[in-house]
């Protein structure tokens, strides 16, 4: 997994300007894509993770910007170049899906003709080999009697369906770069498992890379090659799922994970919630954005941002966790608390 | 555990039979074969005193109108809700009022359900206001009252829903829920729209307070971990029926429905060594419309083990196992 990274974002930091202030949603994240894999990205709202991803596509609101950081693709500068070249690289090689298709989809409009008029808009192609193209989409996306699907209009799709017509017009000019925004949290588990699964398979059979935007670890466990955790416009951990489910490295991974019940545990055991709530980003904490919330939190902690400390790694890719429970002078009694990843996986 | 010792496991606070809910989706030509839409067909269900029932299903299958039917949001097409020996399903609106203080809900968009321009205290007294109970002064105790035991405090009577987090407002809902002393709470999808470590404290102070205030909960939710955690047993919804109902462990241990299996099997569980194990139950398909219902059994379009009998014959929910009720007329 060595291959130079399709998608290098560098420092990144965006700010949202309102009357109140400046809302600090991005605050330095830095992260590679490889081609071909799936980077998963996890976080609460107000994380930062959406806000990551449309900063590197150049989508922010009106008010948004970035203040400081670069996002380089293919070693090309995404940030700062003109609206007109960004849009010739969002069509072509980078995609975009969204939790909610029905409004990304225009309703008076066949599915059919949408996808058509979105791939003769990017290839030279007549109408008829354009919609010969769009049906080849729609068999890759799996979508039962597809020939007679594509004269549908989007309200005769069920949510699940309508998410995987949003694919199929992604994935029009073959981008080496889709990236899907909690694609599969507005449906029932069942299509969400569903939709999953063609996910990884579209990205085993296309060779395409992913990031995957969710809250949901469940989601993340399921497809992800490598995970991204944010909190409060950070990075707070970093490294491969196996990694870093099997030994979080991070007190806010460790509460994200006890926060949820084991579906597999038989006793009635009472959750372990993470006290308190996120942190407002117009005025984020000084120190560590978790350490108001985190049992273990030290003075240190609250007056200095940690590093991104290197962890252990049973698996290739790099582990870090931003937390100074790993500074060496850290007492070890609190170091104690992380589970070492050799003896997880050994 | 604790909960079932100080409990009679016999007593029903809510007895609902043959419950239907069909809405008309279109007239017909010249009123002849009007379409229904088939969103409750038929439950039967018993909700003990002190218990929490669960209630799972993909969107709809008919566990929002299910619930809303029961406190009489809407007029049930046919059937009986029999709550403390009175039968809700046959009052008529103004009968129904000295009941509804006893059966109170709580809603997924607590921004959705709670008036902006009222303040907290005006918001949780208002309730007891409508039922008449004390005057403005006792209110505002109470008031102050009920935001301690859902962990806010008195501060924060004269702020307004805008100022809370998305956690903080539910616990404003679910103080106005229980400021009645209701007997039965039901969380539609109540903590379906918070943040995953939001969820947790939400959770913990429910349990809280059923334990404290003998509250039994009819929680609805399409988050089958949580569901788990929190009930004592479960009921499975599909297509407006109820296809299986049974204590927890014992649902998620031997479900006997394939659509219960099916359901469990798309669980997304925060382990990659888990979430990536083959599995053999993946559903297919998605829920038909319940406008044009599939005949027979209602789950047969999509199951693995269906046969010419399924499209026959509708399979009747019959206890297999004590406490374990299935409709499948191959479950065993």
């Amino acid at each position: 997994m060595s291959s130079a990274p399709l998608l290098k974002v560098d420092n990144l930091t965006t700010h949202f300007h309102t009357s109140r202030g400046d809302v600090q949603a991005v605050r330095g994240v830095s992260f590679d894509v490889k081609p071909g894999e799936i980077l998963g990205i996890v976080g609460e709202s107000g994380s930062g993770k959406s806000i990551t991803c449309l900063s590197v596509l150049g989508l922010l609101k009106a008010n948004g910007e970035v203040v400081d950081g670069s996002a380089d693709f293919e070693g090309k500068q995404l940030t700062g170049l003109s609206d007109k070249d960004l849009r010739a690289i969002r069509g072509d090689d980078i995609a975009m899906i969204f939790q909610d298709p029905m409004t990304s989809l225009n309703p008076t409009l066949t599915v059919g003709e949408q996808l058509i008029e979105t791939i003769v808009a990017h290839k030279p192609v007549s109408r008829g080999e354009a919609r010969k193209r769009a049906l080849e989409l729609f068999e890759l996306v799996k979508i039962p009697s597809a020939a007679s699907r594509l004269d549908n209009y989007p309200h005769e799709f069920s949510g699940g369906m309508r998410q995987r017509v949003m694919i199929a017009m992604a994935l029009t000019c073959d981008p080496k770069l889709l990236i899907a925004d909690e694609p599969t949290t507005a449906l029932d588990v069942t299509i969400q498992r569903q939709i999953l699964l063609l996910l990884k398979d579209l990205q085993e059979k296309l060779g395409m890379a992913i990031i995957l935007i969710t809250h949901d670890l469940g989601v993340i466990a399921e497809v992800a090659d490598r995970i991204l955790v944010m909190y409060g416009g950070m990075v707070m951990e970093t490294g491969d799922v196996y990694d870093v489910f099997e030994s979080p490295q991070h007190p806010y991974t460790t509460g994200l994970l006890d926060s949820i019940p084991d579906v597999r545990s038989h006793k009635k055991e009472r959750l372990t919630p993470i006290p308190g709530s996120p942190p407002d980003m117009l005025r984020p904490p000084e120190g560590c954005p978790f350490a108001p919330r985190c049992p273990h939190a030290m003075q240190q902690c609250l007056e200095a941002m940690p590093p991104l400390f290197e962890r252990p790694n049973a698996k290739p890719t790099v582990h870090e966790a931003r937390c100074w429970l790993h500074h060496d002078d850290a007492p070890d009694s609190l170091k104690a608390i992380f589970k070492a990843p050799e003896a997880a996986n050994g | 555990m604790d909960k079932q010792t100080h409990m009679n496991e016999d007593e029903i606070l809510m007895r609902v039979r043959d419950l239907k809910k069909h809405f008309q989706v279109s007239a017909g030509f010249f009123g002849q074969n009007p379409k229904f839409l088939k969103a409750v067909d038929g439950v039967d269900l018993d909700i003990r005193r002190g218990e929490t029932l669960g209630l799972v299903g993909e969107s709809g299958c008919g566990k929002s109108t299910l619930a809303r039917t029961l406190i009489r949001l809407y007029s049930p097409t046919d059937g009986v809700i029999e709550f403390n020996g009175t039968d809700l399903a046959k009052l008529k609106e103004k009968e129904l009022t000295p009941h509804r203080r006893d059966i109170q809900m709580i809603f997924q968009d607590p921004y959705a359900s709670l008036n902006g321009r009222m303040n907290v205290r005006d918001l949780i007294a208002e309730p007891l206001e409508i039922a008449g109970i004390g005057d403005d002064k006792s209110r505002t105790a109470r008031v102050h009252e009920l935001l301690e035991v859902v962990g806010l405090n008195k501060d924060h009577a004269n702020r307004f829903p805008h100022e809370f987090s998305g956690g903080q407002r539910q616990r404003i809902g679910i103080a106005r829920a229980i400021a009645l002393n209701p007997q039965l709470v039901i969380c539609d999808e109540a903590i379906s729209a918070l943040d995953v470590s939001i969820q947790a404290q939400v959770v913990n102070m429910l349990e809280d307070l059923q334990k404290e205030l003998g509250l039994t909960y009819l929680f609805i939710t399409h988050d089958l971990s949580m569901v788990k955690h929190i009930s004592d047993r479960i009921g499975v919804m599909y297509l407006g029926k109820l296809v299986e109902i049974a204590p927890n462990n014992a649902l998620y241990d031997d479900p006997k429905h394939p659509y219960t299996r099916a359901l469990l099997a798309s669980i997304p569980i925060a382990d990659p060594v888990e979430a990536r194990k083959d599995n053999q139950d993946q559903m297919q398909g998605e829920i038909p419309s319940p406008i044009d219902m599939p005949s027979g059994c209602r789950f047969r379009t999509r199951c693995p083990l269906a046969t010419d009998l399924c499209a026959v014959e509708e399979p009747e929910l019959k206890e297999l196992a004590d406490n374990h009720k299935v409709a499948c007329h191959y479950a065993e």
